[in-house]
C-alpha cells in the first residue's frame, strides 16, 4: 500500500506533527538521483564552497537541475549531518514550517533538547524558538548543513526573517543551502558583501555543449557535436529540455532528424517537449499521467484510485526508472515534476473537460479510506465538495482543529470556500465551528441549532455519535463564550455519554476534543463561582500529556487554576501555576494571539498585591490579545478587575471606576464577579472619603467567599462599624480557608478593631502574624491599603524590613522577602559558561573573545539566561543565580 | 491596465487556455499575450504561471487603454 510503515528513526518526535503524517515524510528524504544524472565536477566543485559559508544559494529555473545538484553533493560528503526539506505547498505559516525543520533537524541526527519548542500554532511562532535553536545550533562543534529545498514556496516574510536571525545567530554551526526558483527574501547583499555567500545561477547551471553531449551518451544517443552545439542553443542548456530531448529522440526512428526538425520548431520548449514525450506513451500510461496531474504526492493505489484502473504500480516504476516526469520519493510515493505537473494539468482540462472536480473527489475519497485526512480535506475542498469534506472532518473528530493545534489555520482556510452549499448536520457544525472560533456567540448558535435539529431528524446512534458529540463540544464552547453554565453542564453530560460511543482510535487520535471540552467546562463553573468543581476539571486538562494539539487548552486551563488560587488569595500558588502556563506557551510558540493570556492576567494581579506596579501595567498589556475562542466572561471580568486594581493602587479612581463600569455580558450573573466589583467600586469611595456610599454596597458583596467577605469586613470597618465587621470574621472565619492575601487583610482588620479597642498588644500581635505570613508571599498592598494607623505597628514590628528604612508611605517591606520564583527551565551548558563570565563582570565583547563566539551569540545566550531566570539586567542575573546556587 | 507579455516559443492550445482571461497573437517563434490586468497582484499571478509553464518571458509591458 502506499502509506508506508512507521518513520524507522528513533530519534523523531512526533510532535511536530501530530497526525504523523506520512505524505510528509518524503520531505525529509535527500532525493534519489536517476540512472542517468551526470554529475558535474565544476558544479560539485563549487558547491563544496557552502562548507565554508554560512548561505549558499542554487537559484535557477524548474527543471534547471538544482534539487538533484545538491542531492548529489550531499550524498557525496558523507561526513557532514545534512537535514534536507522540502518545503511544501505555497503559503504554509512558520508554525508548520519551523515545526518541519525541527523535524527534519532530528531526522538527520541533530540532537536537540526538548526545550527548543514546538509551535503549535500554523500562522505564528514567537521569538524563543528561533533563539534557542540558534543557540543550541551555535554550540556544535560540526556544522549541520541544512537543505531547503524549494524555498520559492516560502512566501512569508517572517519565515525568511526568522531563519535569518537563526542563521545570524548560529555562527559555525549552521551551514543553510537554498534551493529555489525565485530570489529569497533574505538579505543576501549582505552576505555577498561579507563573501559569505556561495551561489550557483541559472547561467552556471546550464549544460555545456561537452556535458550535453555526455547526458545524452547517457541517453544512449551518440550525436556528432555540431547536432549536440544546436540542441543545447535551442534548449540554451537546460537540463529538463536536454532530458525531453533525449527521450523523445531516444524513441524516434531517427534521433538525428528528428532532433534537427525539433531545432527548426518555434514551439516554447518545456510545452513542446512534454507534449512529444507524452504522444510516445502508450494510452494507459497518458491517461495516468494526466490526472495524476491533480495530486502532491502519490502512490499506486492513490493512482489507481484516479485511473479508475489497477496497473499504475508498473508503470510508475517504469516512468521513474526512465526518469521522464515522474520522480520517486522513496516509501512507494511518487511525484510529478512540479513543472510537467502544471503543464499535464493544462492538458487535463484541454482534453477531459471537467473531469478535475470528479478526480479530486475520488482523491479525497480514497485518501479519507486511508486515514489521510488533511489531505482529503485538501482535495475534498479542491473538489468543492463541501458536503463530503465536512463529513470527513466531523466523522474524524477533528473538529477541535479549529481551535487549537498547529493545523487550526489550515482548517479555517480550507473551509473558507465553503458557502451555502452542503446541507446536513456536518457542514452545519463546521459553519458553527468557523463562527465560534471568531467569537461569533449568535452566528455559531444558529448553526448549531441548524445542526442538532438535523440529528435529531434521524434518530441512529451509533453512525452520528462522533457529530452528536462535536456539536456538544461546540454547544459547551458556546456556552462558556456566553457564560452559561447550565448548557455546559448539560453538554459535558451528552459528551460523557457520547464518549463511550466513538471508537477509542478516534479520541486517542483527537486529545484536543476531550481536553476543549474539559476546558469549557472548567472556565464556565469558574465564572460561575463553582471553584472547587472547575478546579477539578481543570487539572483534568492540564495533567493531560503535553503536545502541540491541545497545547492551547492546556495553557488556558493552567492559567484558569492559577486564577482561582489568585482569588483565593494563595499568590505564590498562582505564580507558580501562572508560570507554568506561560512556559506551556513559550514551548509551543502561542504568541498573542493564539494563548488565552489569562495567566498573564493572573501575573499582573499578583504584582499589585505585590505592589510592582509598573510590571503589573506591562502585564496587563500583554494579556490585550488573546485566542478569540478562548475570550470568555472569566476573562474579561478578569481584566477588567484587575485593570480596576491597578487604577486604585496608583490612586485614580477615576479610572478604576470606568474599567469595572461596563457589565460583563453574560448569560447567568458571576457571584464573584458582582462582589468584586462592588468591592472595587467600594474601594473607590473609601478612597474618596465617602464611608457611606461604600457601605452602601454592601448588599452587593455576598460573603461565602472569603474573599469577598474580608472585602465586605473592611468597608465596615471604613464605615466605622467595627463590631460588625468583626462578627462578620468570624461567621466566614477566613484564615482557615483562604490563602494569605485574603488572611493578611482579614488580621489588618482584626488588627484595626484591637486598636480602636485600645488593645494595642493585640494589636501589635495580629500585625506581626500579618507581616510574617505576607513575607512569605511578597503580599505588601494591603500595608500600604490599611491607613495610618498602621505605621506605629509596623515600626516596632520585629519583622519590619530589615534595611531599618523607615517605611516612607506605610511599610511595604523594600526588599522582596520571599524565595524568588523556582527556575522552570534548566540552564545550558553554554549559558552558565556566559553567566559565569557575567558574575566576573565581564563585558559582552570580553565574553564574545573568551568563548570564542560572536557577540551576537553571547547575547543571544544572556538573553535565554535573562528568560529563564525572569530577570531583565546583568546584575539581577547574577544575583538570581547566586541565590539558585546556580554559580 | 492593459499588458502584453511576450513569450518565447509558439504555445499548444491547452499552455493557451492556461491563460483565459487574454488573447493572444502567434509571430515569429513568439507569442504575444494581451489583454486586461486587474492589479498588481493579478500581475504578478500571470509571471508565476508563465514561470510554472516553463516559459520564458522576454517582454512585459503596460500598453495604453
Amino acid at each position: 500500500m502506499t502509506v508506508p510503515e512507521e518513520d524507522d528513526s528513533p530519534v523523531v518526535e512526533d510532535l511536530a506533527d501530530p497526525r504523523g503524517d506520512p505524505f510528509l515524510r518524503t520531505r525529509f528524504a535527500v532525493p534519489a538521483r536517476p540512472v542517468t544524472y551526470l554529475r558535474r565536477e565544476r558544479l560539485t566543485r563549487h558547491l563544496d564552497q557552502a562548507v565554508a559559508t554560512p548561505l549558499t544559494m542554487v537559484n535557477g529555473s524548474a527543471g534547471a537541475g538544482k534539487t538533484l545538484l545538491v542531492a548529489d553533493w550531499v550524498a557525496g560528503r558523507a561526513g557532514l549531518p545534512v537535514a534536507w526539506l522540502t518545503t511544501d505547498a505555497a503559503g504554509e505559516g512558520p508554525g508548520v514550517f519551523w515545526a518541519y525543520l525541527l523535524r527534519a533537524l532530528r531526522t538527520a541526527g541533530v540532537p536537540l533538547p526538548a526545550d527548543v519548542g514546538v509551535p503549535a500554532d500554523a500562522n505564528r511562532v514567537g521569538p524563543a524558538l528561533p533563539a534557542r535553536l540558534a543557540a543550541e545550533l551555535s554550540g556544535r562543534e560540526r556544522p549541520v548543513v541544512v537543505v531547503l529545498d524549494e524555498f520559492d514556496r516560502v512566501t512569508a516574510p517572517e519565515i525568511a526573517e526568522q531563519l535569518e536571525f537563526v542563521l545570524h545567530h548560529a555562527g559555525a554551526g549552521l551551514r543553510l543551502v537554498l534551493v529555489t526558483r525565485t530570489e529569497p527574501l533574505l538579505p543576501l547583499h549582505r552576505y555577498r558583501a561579507a563573501g559569505e555567500l556561495t551561489e550557483i545561477r541559472d547561467a552556471e547551471l546550464a549544460f555545456t555543449p561537452h556535458e550535453a553531449g555526455r547526458l545524452l551518451e547517457l541517453h544512449g544517443l551518440r550525436l556528432p557535436p555540431a547536432a549536440v552545439g544546436g540542441l543545447v542553443e535551442r534548449t540554451r542548456g537546460w537540463a529538463a529540455g536536454l532530458r525531453l530531448c533525449a527521450l523523445a529522440a531516444g524513441q524516434s526512428p531517427d534521433p538525428e532528424i528528428y532532433l534537427k526538425e525539433f531545432e527548426a520548431d518555434r514551439s516554447a520548449i518545456a510545452d513542446f517537449l512534454l507534449a512529444e514525450v507524452l504522444k510516445r506513451q502508450d494510452a494507459g500510461t497518458q491517461e495516468l499521467l494526466l490526472r495524476v496531474s491533480v495530486l502532491d504526492r502519490f502512490g499506486p493505489g492513490l493512482a489507481n484510485a484516479v485511473t479508475g484502473r489497477e496497473d499504475a504500480e508498473g508503470i510508475l516504476d517504469r516512468l521513474s526508472r526512465g526518469n521522464a516526469f515522474v520522480e520517486h520519493l522513496g516509501h512507494g510515493l511518487y511525484r510529478l515534476h512540479p513543472l510537467f505537473a502544471e503543464i499535464l494539468r493544462a492538458h487535463l482540462r484541454m482534453r477531459r473537460p471537467g473531469l478535475e472536480p470528479e478526480l479530486h473527489r475520488r482523491a479525497a475519497a480514497w485518501l479519507r479510506r486511508s486515514g489521510a485526512l488533511a489531505e482529503a480535506l485538501g482535495h475534498g475542498a479542491a473538489a468543492d465538495d463541501w458536503q463530503f469534506t465536512a463529513d470527513a472532518l466531523i466523522d474524524d473528530l477533528a473538529i477541535g482543529q479549529f481551535f487549537t493545534g498547529p493545523r487550526s489555520d489550515t482548517i479555517t482556510e480550507l473551509f473558507s470556500g465553503m458557502g451555502r452549499e452542503g446541507a446536513g448536520a456536518a457542514p452545519e457544525l463546521v459553519r458553527a465551528a468557523v463562527r465560534l472560533a471568531r467569537c461569533d456567540i449568535d452566528g455559531g448558535l444558529t448553526r448549531l441549532h441548524r445542526a442538532q435539529r438535523e440529528l435529531a431528524e434521524h434518530d441512529d446512534t451509533a453512525d452520528d455519535a462522533a457529530a452528536r458529540l462535536s456539536c456538544a463540544l461546540l454547544e459547551a464552547l458556546a456556552a462558556r463564550l456566553a457564560g452559561a453554565p447550565d448548557r455546559a453542564e448539560d453538554a459535558a453530560r451528552s459528551a460523557a455519554e457520547l464518549l463511550d460511543m466513538v471508537p477509542a482510535e478516534l479520541l486517542d487520535r483527537h486529545p484536543e476534543l476531550t481536553a476543549l471540552l474539559l476546558d469549557h467546562l472548567g472556565s464556565v463553573r469558574l465564572w460561575a463561582g463553582h471553584f472547587e468543581e472547575a478546579r477539578s476539571a481543570l487539572t483534568a486538562v492540564a495533567g493531560l500529556a503535553p503536545g502541540a494539539a491541545t497545547a492551547l487548552p492546556r495553557e488556558d486551563s493552567l492559567g484558569r487554576l492559577a486564577l482561582i488560587d489568585c482569588l483565593n488569595g494563595w499568590l505564590g500558588r498562582a505564580e507558580r501555576t501562572a508560570r507554568e502556563a506561560l512556559a506551556e506557551t513559550e514551548r509551543f510558540g502561542l504568541s498573542p494571539p493564539s494563548g488565552s493570556g489569562v495567566e498573564q492576567l493572573v501575573l499582573a494581579a499578583v504584582a499589585v498585591d505585590r505592589d510592582e506596579l509598573g510590571r503589573a501595567e506591562s502585564l496587563l498589556g500583554t494579556s490585550a490579545e488573546s485566542h478569540p475562542a478562548m475570550r470568555d466572561p472569566v476573562l474579561e471580568a478578569g481584566r477588567a478587575l484587575t485593570t480596576a486594581r491597578l487604577h486604585l493602587a496608583r490612586g485614580d479612581t477615576e479610572a478604576a471606576l470606568h474599567a469595572v463600569e461596563r457589565e460583563v455580558r453574560a448569560d447567568v450573573a458571576s457571584p464573584w464577579v458582582r462582589a468584586e466589583t462592588a468591592l472595587v467600586a467600594a474601594a473607590a469611595q473609601l478612597a474618596e472619603g465617602r464611608a457611606r456610599a461604600a457601605a452602601g454596597l454592601l448588599p452587593e458583596m455576598p460573603d461565602e467567599q472569603p474573599a469577598c467577605a474580608v472585602g465586605a469586613a473592611r468597608v465596615q470597618l471604613a464605615a466605622g462599624r467595627t463590631e460588625a465587621a468583626v462578627r462578620l470574621l468570624d461567621r466566614v472565619r477566613p484564615e482557615g480557608r483562604a490563602g494569605p492575601a485574603v488572611t493578611v487583610r482579614a488580621a489588618l482588620v482584626r488588627a484595626r478593631a484591637a486598636d480602636e479597642a485600645g488593645d494595642r498588644a493585640a494589636a501589635r500581635a495580629l500585625v506581626a502574624r500579618a507581616l510574617a505570613q505576607a513575607r512569605q508571599e511578597g503580599l505588601r498592598r494591603p500595608f500600604v491599603e490599611a491607613g495610618p494607623w498602621i505605621r506605629p505597628y509596623l515600626a516596632a514590628s520585629p519583622h519590619r524590613p530589615a534595611t531599618g528604612r523607615p517605611a516612607p508611605r506605610t511599610g511595604p517591606p523594600s526588599r522582596r522577602p520571599t524565595p524568588p520564583p523556582p527556575v522552570v527551565e534548566e540552564l545550558s551548558g553554554r549559558e552558565r559558561d556566559v553567566l559565569r563570565r557575567l558574575a566576573l563582570t565581564m563585558s559582552t565583547e570580553e565574553i564574545a573573545a573568551d568563548l570564542y563566539v560572536s557577540v551576537n551569540t553571547v547575547k543571544t545566550h544572556l538573553k535565554s539566561v535573562y528568560r529563564k531566570l525572569s530577570v531583565n539586567r546583568r546584575n539581577e542575573a547574577v544575583r538570581r543565580a547566586r541565590e539558585l546556587d546556580l554559580l | 491596465m492593459r499588458y502584453e507579455i511576450r513569450v518565447d516559443g509558439h504555445l499548444s492550445e491547452p499552455l493557451i487556455k492556461v491563460f483565459p482571461e487574454l488573447d493572444h497573437v502567434t509571430m515569429s517563434g513568439q507569442t504575444l499575450l494581451f489583454g486586461h490586468v486587474v492589479d498588481e497582484a493579478h500581475l504578478y499571478g500571470l509571471l508565476a504561471r508563465c514561470q510554472s509553464l516553463g516559459l520564458r518571458v522576454l517582454e512585459m509591458r503596460q500598453v495604453p487603454e
